[in-house]
C-alpha cells in the first residue's frame, strides 16, 4: 500500500511538472507558433 | 510425465523494459511538428516537403507493422527492437544531415516509420501476451501504453528544449542517442526459450492470417481501429485550424493539446485497468460512444476557451485508451504466437484512418469551406464503432485439435 502511494505521487508529480513546462509563457509562444505554422 | 510451468520474465521486469522502450520511441516522434519551422527555413523546403514525409512515415509504420510483428513473433522480440532501435537512430541523423526532399523523404518518412514499427506497441505487446498472467494482461497492456502516452506528453516541452538551446540538428543528434537508449532495455524483453509461445497451438504464419481474417470478430476489431485512427488524427491536425476559423487564440489549441497529453495518460491506464475486469468490447464500445458524445456536446455548444479546455480532456481521456483493450482482445481470442503480427494488422487498419482523418478533413474543408462535415462524419463513425464493437467474440477461437506427431 506504501509503496503504491509513492508510485501514484510520484507519477502525478512528474504529469503536474510537465504540464506547468506546456503552460510557461515562453513554450506557449513556441508551441502556438508551431502549431499555426502548419496550417 | 509431469510438464513443468514455462519460464517467464518477471512482470516488473516486462513493465518496466516496455515500457521504457514506449515511453522513448512514441515521445520521439511526437515532437516533429516543431522541427517544421527551423527545418523549412534552414534548408529552404516548402511545408509541403516537410508534411509530405511525415505522412509517409505514418504509412510505413503501419505497412511495416505487421512485417515487424511477424519477424518479432518468430525470431524474438529482442532482435526487432534493437533492429528498430538502430533504424530510429540512423533515420534521426540521417533526417539531420538531408539536404534533398528525397533524402528526407528516405530517413524522416522510410526509415523512422519502419523504425516505429518495431519499437511501439504491438512488439512490446507480444512480450507483454506471453510473459505477464492472462489475468494481469490488460491492466501491464494499460501501464504500458500510459507510459506511452506519458512519453508523448513529456517529449515535447524536452525536444523544444532541445532545439532553442542546441540548435535543431544537434536537437536530432542528442534524440537520436536517446533512441539508441532503448537497446539495453530490449535486452530486459529478451524471453526464455520455453515460454507459452513455443508450446502454443503450432500454425504457420499463413493459417494464422487465414484463420484471422476469416474471423468476424477479427474484421469487427480491424474496422473499429479504423475509426479511431480516424478521430484522433483528424482531431489532432485539424482542431487548432478550427479553433482559429473560430477566432480562438493560439494559446487556446495548444493548452488543448497539453490536456490531450495528460489526460490520455490516466485514460490509457484506466482503460487497462477497466479491460482486466469488464468485457473488453463493451469497455470499446463505449469509447467509441463517448468519443461521439464528446464530439456532438463540442460542435453544438457555444465554442469557448472552457468548452475547448473540457473537450480535451474529455478526448485526452479516450485517447489512446482503445490500444489496451483492441490488443487484449487479439491475444484472448487467437493466442499469442502470433500476437505482434495480428496487432500489426490492426494497426495497419488504424493509420489508414489516421491517413483519410488527415487528408479528409482538409479535402473537405476545401470543398465545403468549412469543418462542419467532418465533425459529423466523426460522430456517425464513432456510432458505428461502437456498434460494431458489441458482437466481437472474446473467448478464444475453437480450432481443431493438432494431428499427434
Amino acid at each position: 500500500m506504501g509503496r503504491r502511494i509513492v508510485w501514484w505521487t510520484g507519477a502525478l508529480a512528474a504529469c503536474a511538472l510537465v504540464f506547468a513546462a506546456y503552460l510557461r509563457p515562453d513554450m506557449l509562444f513556441t508551441l502556438a507558433t508551431a502549431v499555426w505554422n502548419c496550417f | 510425465m509431469s510438464s513443468k510451468p514455462a519460464a517467464r520474465l518477471s512482470m516488473t521486469q516486462v513493465l518496466v523494459c516496455g515500457a521504457a522502450i514506449v515511453t522513448v520511441s512514441m515521445g520521439i516522434r511526437h515532437g516533429f511538428g516543431l522541427w517544421l519551422t527551423p527545418i523549412t527555413m534552414d534548408r529552404g523546403w516548402t511545408r509541403e516537403t516537410f508534411a509530405f514525409a511525415l505522412a509517409i512515415q505514418n504509412l510505413f509504420w503501419g505497412l511495416a507493422g505487421p512485417l515487424a510483428g511477424g519477424l518479432a513473433d518468430r525470431f524474438g522480440a529482442v532482435k526487432v527492437l534493437i533492429g528498430g532501435a538502430v533504424f530510429y537512430a540512423g533515420g534521426l541523423v540521417l533526417m539531420a544531415l538531408a539536404t534533398s526532399g528525397l533524402a528526407f523523404t528516405g530517413s524522416a518518412g522510410m526509415l523512422l516509420g519502419i523504425a516505429q514499427a518495431g519499437t511501439t506497441y504491438a512488439v512490446i505487446y507480444g512480450v507483454i501476451g506471453r510473459q505477464v498472467d492472462p489475468a494481469k494482461r490488460s491492466w501491464a497492456m494499460g501501464v504500458t501504453a500510459a507510459a506511452g502516452s506519458f512519453g508523448q506528453f513529456l517529449m515535447v516541452p524536452v525536444e523544444n528544449w532541445l532545439i532553442g538551446s542546441w540548435g535543431w540538428q544537434n536537437a536530432l543528434f542528442v534524440c537520436a542517442c536517446l533512441a539508441l537508449a532503448m537497446v539495453p532495455f530490449a535486452f530486459g524483453l529478451k524471453e526464455p526459450k520455453a515460454t507459452e509461445a513455443s508450446t502454443a497451438y503450432p500454425q504457420s504464419i499463413g493459417a494464422a492470417l487465414r484463420e484471422a481474417f476469416a474471423y468476424p470478430s477479427f474484421q469487427l476489431l480491424t474496422a473499429g481501429y479504423f475509426v479511431c485512427g480516424f478521430q484522433l488524427v483528424f482531431i489532432g491536425v485539424h482542431m487548432p485550424s478550427y479553433l482559429k476559423d473560430s477566432g480562438l487564440s493560439p494559446d487556446v489549441a495548444t493548452t488543448a493539446l497539453a490536456l490531450i497529453g495528460l489526460f490520455n495518460i490516466f485514460g490509457t491506464y484506466v482503460a487497462g485497468v477497466v479491460g482486466q475486469h469488464w468485457p473488453k468490447r463493451y469497455l470499446l464500445s463505449s469509447i467509441y460512444l463517448l468519443r461521439a458524445l464528446a464530439i456532438v456536446a463540442f460542435v453544438t455548444l457555444p465554442l469557448t476557451p472552457w468548452s475547448v479546455y473540457c473537450f480535451a480532456s474529455a478526448m485526452g481521456l479516450l485517447w489512446l485508451s482503445t490500444v489496451p483493450p483492441t490488443n487484449a482482445v487479439v491475444a484472448q481470442i487467437f493466442g499469442v504466437r502470433h500476437m505482434s503480427m495480428l496487432s500489426g494488422f490492426v494497426f495497419l487498419s488504424h493509420q489508414l484512418g489516421s491517413f483519410a482523418g488527415a487528408w479528409l478533413g482538409g479535402w473537405l474543408y476545401d470543398r465545403t469551406g468549412g469543418y462542419t462535415v467532418v465533425w459529423w462524419i466523426a460522430v456517425a463513425l464513432g456510432v458505428f464503432a461502437a456498434l460494431i464493437n458489441l458482437p466481437v467474440r472474446e473467448t478464444p477461437i475453437v480450432r481443431a485439435a493438432p494431428a499427434p506427431a
